[in-house]
C-alpha cells in the first residue's frame, strides 16, 4: 500500500533531524552529506509512494487527471511535506549551506505525525462529483507549493528573529523561542504518540504526553514542555554563534524569508484564491461565498500583502518583517488545518 | 492657503497613506475572522446556543444583543464591513493617483551623475584593478547585451555609468492595485444586477420560476423541463459517483435546440448557460409524484426485448406468457439486516428494488427484483429487468445571473500578471565608475542583492574573458 511507503519516507525525514544536529555540533562534512542523503533518499521514496498511490487511484477512477493523489486531507498534508523537503534541498544545493535542515525535518516530522494522529483516513477514496474537476489539480497543487514556500520562510524568519534579538525580554524573542520550544516538544511527542499507539485508528495527538489520562505523566510532560521552552529562551543566542560558524548571517536568513514569500505569494494568489474562485464558480455558481476556508485564505493573503507593504513602502527592516513571516505561516496553518478542525465549511476533504 | 484647502490636503493625505492600508488589512482581517467563528445567517436561537457553549445564559443573551447591534450574524453584508471594503477601495484609488505621477515623471526626467560620497555609501561594491583603455566600450556593450539602458557621464573623478534594467516593472504594482478595484467593481455589479436562486424540478415536470435565497420567486421567461435525472453510486456505498439532469428549455411552447440537440445535460462542474442565466447541478432527492412509473425491460425466449412501463399496483402482461404482473412494493435502497430482514437503507436510489407479484391463472408468486443485481432479474416467466422508477426524484438546480463575472475574470488575470512582474522582475540599478586605474561597481539597494551580485560577477567574468 502506498501509505506504508510514504510512512517509510516520513521515518527518514524524522531520522534526518538527529543527523543534522550531529553535523551542526561536530561540523563534520561527512555527517552533513549523510544528513542530506537521508532527506534526499526520503524524498525519492516519497515520490515512489506518490506514484504508487497514483496507480491505486487510477485503478478506481480510470482517469489520469483524476488520479493525482491530492484529493483528501492525508494526501494534501503529505504533498505539502514533499514540497517542503524538495524546496529545502533546492536551497541547500543552490546556496551550499546545510543550515536549517534540523528545523525543516522538525516541521516535516510533525506534519507526518499529524497524519497519524488526527484520525485522518489514509485509504484511497473515490472522488465525490464536486471534486471531479481539472481545477482540483491546479488549485490544490499550487496552494500546497505556496504553503511549502511559506513554510520555508517561516523557519528562516523564526531563526532570524531568534538570532537578531538582543533583548531577551522583548516580545519577539519570547514569542519565537516559545514557538520553537513548543515545536521541539511537539516533534518528540508526536514520535512517542505514534510508537505507543495501541490502536492507530483512535489515537489522539499528545495522548502520550500532556494529554495522557495519567495525571502524573501529564504533569511531567507539561514540566518538560515548559523546561524545553525555557532552555530555548535561555540559550537562543547560542543559535547566533552556531549559525555564524556556518557562514549563515542574518542577511541570508532575511533574504531567504523574503524569497520564500515572494515566490509563494503570487502562486498562492493564482492557485489558492483565483483558481479556487473559478472552481467554486464552475461547481456552485458562486466565486466567493465567505466560506470559512475562503475567508481565512483571504486573511492569509492580507498578512503577506502587509509583509510587502511594510518591507517596500514603510521600509521595515530586519526582525520586524520576519515576525510577519512567522505570523503569516501560523495563519496559513490555521487556514489549512484549523478551519477543518474547528470550523465548518465546504472544504471537508471528504471525511476527517 | 485657505482653510478648506488645508482640510482637503489633510483628508487626501489620510487616504493616500500606506498606514491606512496596513490598518485596513488588519481590521478587515479581524472582522472577517470573527465572521468565521460566529454562525452566519442563522436564526437567533442558533447564535444564543453558540454563545451558551462557553458563557453563562445571561452573558449569552448579552452577547447576542451585541451580535444583533453590529450585524455580526450577517457580518459580510453588514454596513460596517461594507464600509471597510469601501474605505479599502478608496485608499487604493487615492494611494495610486498620489504616487503614480511621480513614478511616471521619474521615467521621463534625465538623470544626473551622483556625487562620489553617495556612491561610497552604497551596500554593494566590487572593484577591478589594472584595466585597459578600451574598457568603456566593452562594458557598455556587455551591459546593453544584458538588457540595461545606459547613461554615461563625465565627472571629476572619471567616467560614471548609470545602468538600469526592468525599471518599468515598477508600474506592475499599479496593475495589481487596479485589478483589485476591477474585482471589487465586478462584485458590486453582481450584487446590484445579478441574482441567485434554486429550483427543484421533479422528473417529468417543468418550472418557469426559481426561488431566491430570501424566499422570493424569480420568474424566468422560459420553462426548464427535467426529462430524466440519474445518480450513479460507487459500488456498495452511498457515495455518489456522478449525478446529472437531462434538461429541455421551452420558450413560448417551442423547444429550444442547442447544437441541434433538444436535450442538455447538466452535471456537477458542468453548468449550462442560457440567456445570461447559468444553471448548476447542486442537489437531488427522492420525491414520488402522481406520474411516477416503474420501467422494465422484458427479454422473451427468443431474446427479443420488450419495454414495459407500469404505475404502482397497475397490472401488466408478461409478453408471450399467460402471467399478469404488478409492482406491490418498492425500496430505493434495499438492504438486509442481521436477522435477514429486508429494510430501506437510504431515501436515495442507491439500490432500487421492486417486489413484483406474478399471477398466472390464480397461482400467485412474489419476487424482489434489484436493478444492480442481474441474478434477481431471472423469474419463472423469463428475464425481467427493473430499469428505474421514473418520476420519483427531483433535481436541485442552482441558478445564477451575474453580469460582473467577466470583470472578475479580467481582474484575476491582471492581478496574477501584476504580481508576477512586480515580484519576479524587480528593477535593477547599477553604477559603474571608471577612473585611471580601476573600475568599480556600485549598487544602491540590498533588496535584490543576490541577483545583482550574480549579474555583476557575470559582467566581470565577461570583461576578464575578453581581456585574455
Amino acid at each position: 500500500m502506498s501509505y506504508q511507503t510514504i510512512s517509510i519516507a516520513g521515518l527518514l525525514y524524522i531520522l534526518a533531524m538527529p543527523i543534522y544536529i550531529v553535523y551542526v555540533l561536530t561540523k563534520n562534512n561527512k555527517v552533513g552529506y549523510i544528513a542530506t542523503a537521508t532527506l534526499s533518499f526520503g524524498a525519492l521514496i516519497h515520490i515512489y509512494g506518490f506514484i504508487q498511490r497514483f496507480k491505486e487511484m487510477y485503478a478506481i477512477n480510470h482517469s489520469i487527471m483524476r488520479s493525482i493523489p491530492i484529493t483528501n486531507l492525508y494526501e494534501s498534508l503529505i504533498f505539502f511535506v514533499l514540497c517542503l523537503i524538495v524546496g529545502y534541498l533546492f536551497i541547500e544545493w543552490k546556496y551550499k549551506k546545510k543550515s536549517f535542515g534540523v528545523f525543516i525535518s522538525i516541521v516535516a516530522g510533525i506534519t507526518i505525525g499529524l497524519t497519524d494522529l488526527l484520525g485522518i483516513s489514509k485509504e484511497v477514496q473515490p472522488l465525490v462529483p464536486a471534486l471531479k474537476s481539472n481545477w482540483l489539480l491546479a488549485h490544490v497543487t499550487l496552494s500546497f507549493i505556496s504553503y511549502a514556500a511559506f513554510g520555508i520562510s517561516f523557519i528562516t524568519g523564526l531563526l532570524h528573529v531568534i538570532m537578531e534579538s538582543q533583548d531577551k525580554k522583548s516580545f519577539k524573542y519570547i514569542f519565537s523561542t516559545t514557538l520553537l520550544g513548543f515545536m521541539l516538544f511537539m516533534f518528540i511527542s508526536v514520535i512517542i504518540d505514534i510508537i505507543t499507539a495501541s490502536n492507530p485508528k483512535t489515537v489522539k495527538i499528545f495522548h502520550s504526553t500532556i494529554g495522557n489520562p495519567s495525571v502524573f505523566i501529564s504533569i511531567i510532560s507539561w514540566m518538560i514542555l515548559i523546561f524545553l521552552i525555557f532552555i530555548t529562551w535561555k540559550f537562543g543566542h547560542i543559535l547566533n554563534k552556531i549559525l555564524n560558524s556556518f557562514k549563515i548571517d542574518s542577511n541570508f536568513l532575511e533574504d531567504i524569508t523574503y524569497k520564500g514569500i515572494a515566490f509563494g505569494f503570487p502562486i498562492f494568489t493564482i492557485g489558492g484564491l483565483v483558481f479556487g474562485a473559478i472552481w467554486a464558480d464552475q461547481a456552485w455558481g458562486r466565486y466567493w461565498g465567505w466560506d470559512p476556508k475562503e475567508t481565512w485564505s483571504l486573511i492569509t493573503w492580507f498578512v503577506y500583502a502587509f509583509y510587502f507593504h511594510a518591507k517596500f513602502i514603510r521600509g521595515w527592516r530586519g526582525t520586524k518583517t520576519s515576525m510577519i513571516a512567522v505570523v503569516g505561516f501560523i495563519v496559513t496553518i490555521f487556514t489549512y488545518l484549523g478551519v477543518n478542525l474547528f470550523l465548518s465549511g465546504l472544504h471537508s476533504y471528504g471525511s476527517m | 492657503m485657505s482653510k478648506i484647502d488645508r482640510w482637503n490636503e489633510k483628508i487626501w493625505n489620510f487616504f493616500a497613506s500606506v498606514d491606512l492600508a496596513i490598518a485596513l488589512f488588519i481590521i478587515i482581517s479581524i472582522g472577517a475572522a470573527i465572521g468565521t467563528i460566529i454562525p452566519q445567517q442563522t436564526d437567533p436561537e442558533a447564535i444564543v446556543r453558540f454563545f451558551s457553549k462557553f458563557l453563562p445564559p445571561v452573558s449569552a443573551m448579552k452577547a447576542y444583543e451585541i451580535v444583533n447591534l453590529l450585524d455580526l450574524n450577517n457580518l459580510y453584508h453588514s454596513w460596517w464591513f461594507t464600509f471597510l471594503l469601501f474605505m479599502f477601495a478608496l485608499n487604493l484609488i487615492v494611494c495610486s493617483t498620489d504616487r503614480l505621477p511621480s513614478l511616471l515623471k521619474s521615467f521621463k526626467t534625465s538623470s544626473h551623475p551622483l556625487p562620489a560620497q553617495v556612491l561610497e555609501k552604497m551596500p554593494i561594491k566590487k572593484k577591478i584593478d589594472n584595466i585597459q583603455p578600451n574598457i568603456l566600450d566593452k562594458i557598455n556593450g556587455i551591459l546593453k547585451n544584458k538588457g540595461f539602458s545606459i547613461h554615461v557621464f563625465e565627472t571629476q573623478e572619471g567616467i560614471q555609468i548609470q545602468a538600469q534594467k526592468w525599471s518599468k516593472t515598477r508600474l506592475a504594482v499599479y496593475l495589481t492595485h487596479l485589478s483589485i478595484l476591477i474585482i471589487l467593481v465586478g462584485t458590486l455589479m453582481g450584487t446590484f444586477w445579478g441574482f441567485r436562486g434554486s429550483m427543484n424540478i421533479v422528473e417529468g415536470t417543468g418550472l418557469n420560476f426559481a426561488i431566491s435565497d430570501s424566499g422570493k420567486a424569480i420568474p424566468l421567461d422560459f420553462e426548464v423541463r427535467c426529462d430524466k435525472f440519474e445518480a450513479e453510486y460507487y459500488e456498495n456505498s452511498s457515495i455518489p459517483k456522478a449525478y446529472r439532469s437531462y434538461i429541455r428549455i421551452l420558450e413560448n411552447g417551442q423547444v429550444i435546440k442547442f447544437d441541434n440537440k433538444e436535450n442538455v445535460i447538466i452535471e456537477v462542474n458542468q453548468p449550462f448557460s442560457y440567456k445570461g442565466i447559468t444553471f448548476y447541478q447542486a442537489s437531488y432527492g427522492f420525491q414520488p409524484s402522481e406520474h411516477a412509473e416503474f420501467r422494465f425491460t422484458y427479454f422473451d425466449k427468443t431474446g427479443k426485448e420488450h419495454k414495459i412501463n407500469a404505475r404502482f399496483e397497475e397490472k401488466f402482461n408478461i409478453p408471450g406468457t399467460s402471467a399478469i404482473a404488478s409492482v406491490i412494493d418498492f425500496s430505493p435502497a434495499l438492504g438486509i439486516d442481521e436477522q435477514g430482514k429486508l429494510f430501506n437503507m437510504d431515501t436515495n436510489m442507491i439500490n432500487p428494488a421492486v417486489l413484483v407479484q406474478f399471477d398466472d391463472k390464480g397461482k400467485k408468486t412474489e419476487q424482489w427484483i434489484l436493478t444492480r443485481i442481474p441474478e434477481t432479474w431471472v423469474t419463472p416467466y423469463g428475464k425481467l429487468k427493473f430499469n428505474e422508477l421514473w418520476g420519483a426524484q427531483f433535481t436541485g438546480l442552482q441558478i445564477r445571473k451575474d453580469p460582473g463575472i467577466p470583470l472578475i475574470y479580467i481582474g484575476s488575470i491582471f492581478l496574477c500578471i501584476g504580481l508576477f512582474i512586480s515580484l519576479f522582475l524587480r528593477p535593477i540599478t547599477l553604477f559603474v565608475t571608471i577612473s585611471k586605474d580601476n573600475l568599480i561597481f556600485y549598487c544602491p539597494s540590498s533588496k535584490t542583492s543576490l541577483i545583482i551580485e550574480k549579474q555583476i560577477n557575470e559582467i566581470i567574468n565577461k570583461l576578464k574573458g575578453e581581456n585574455i
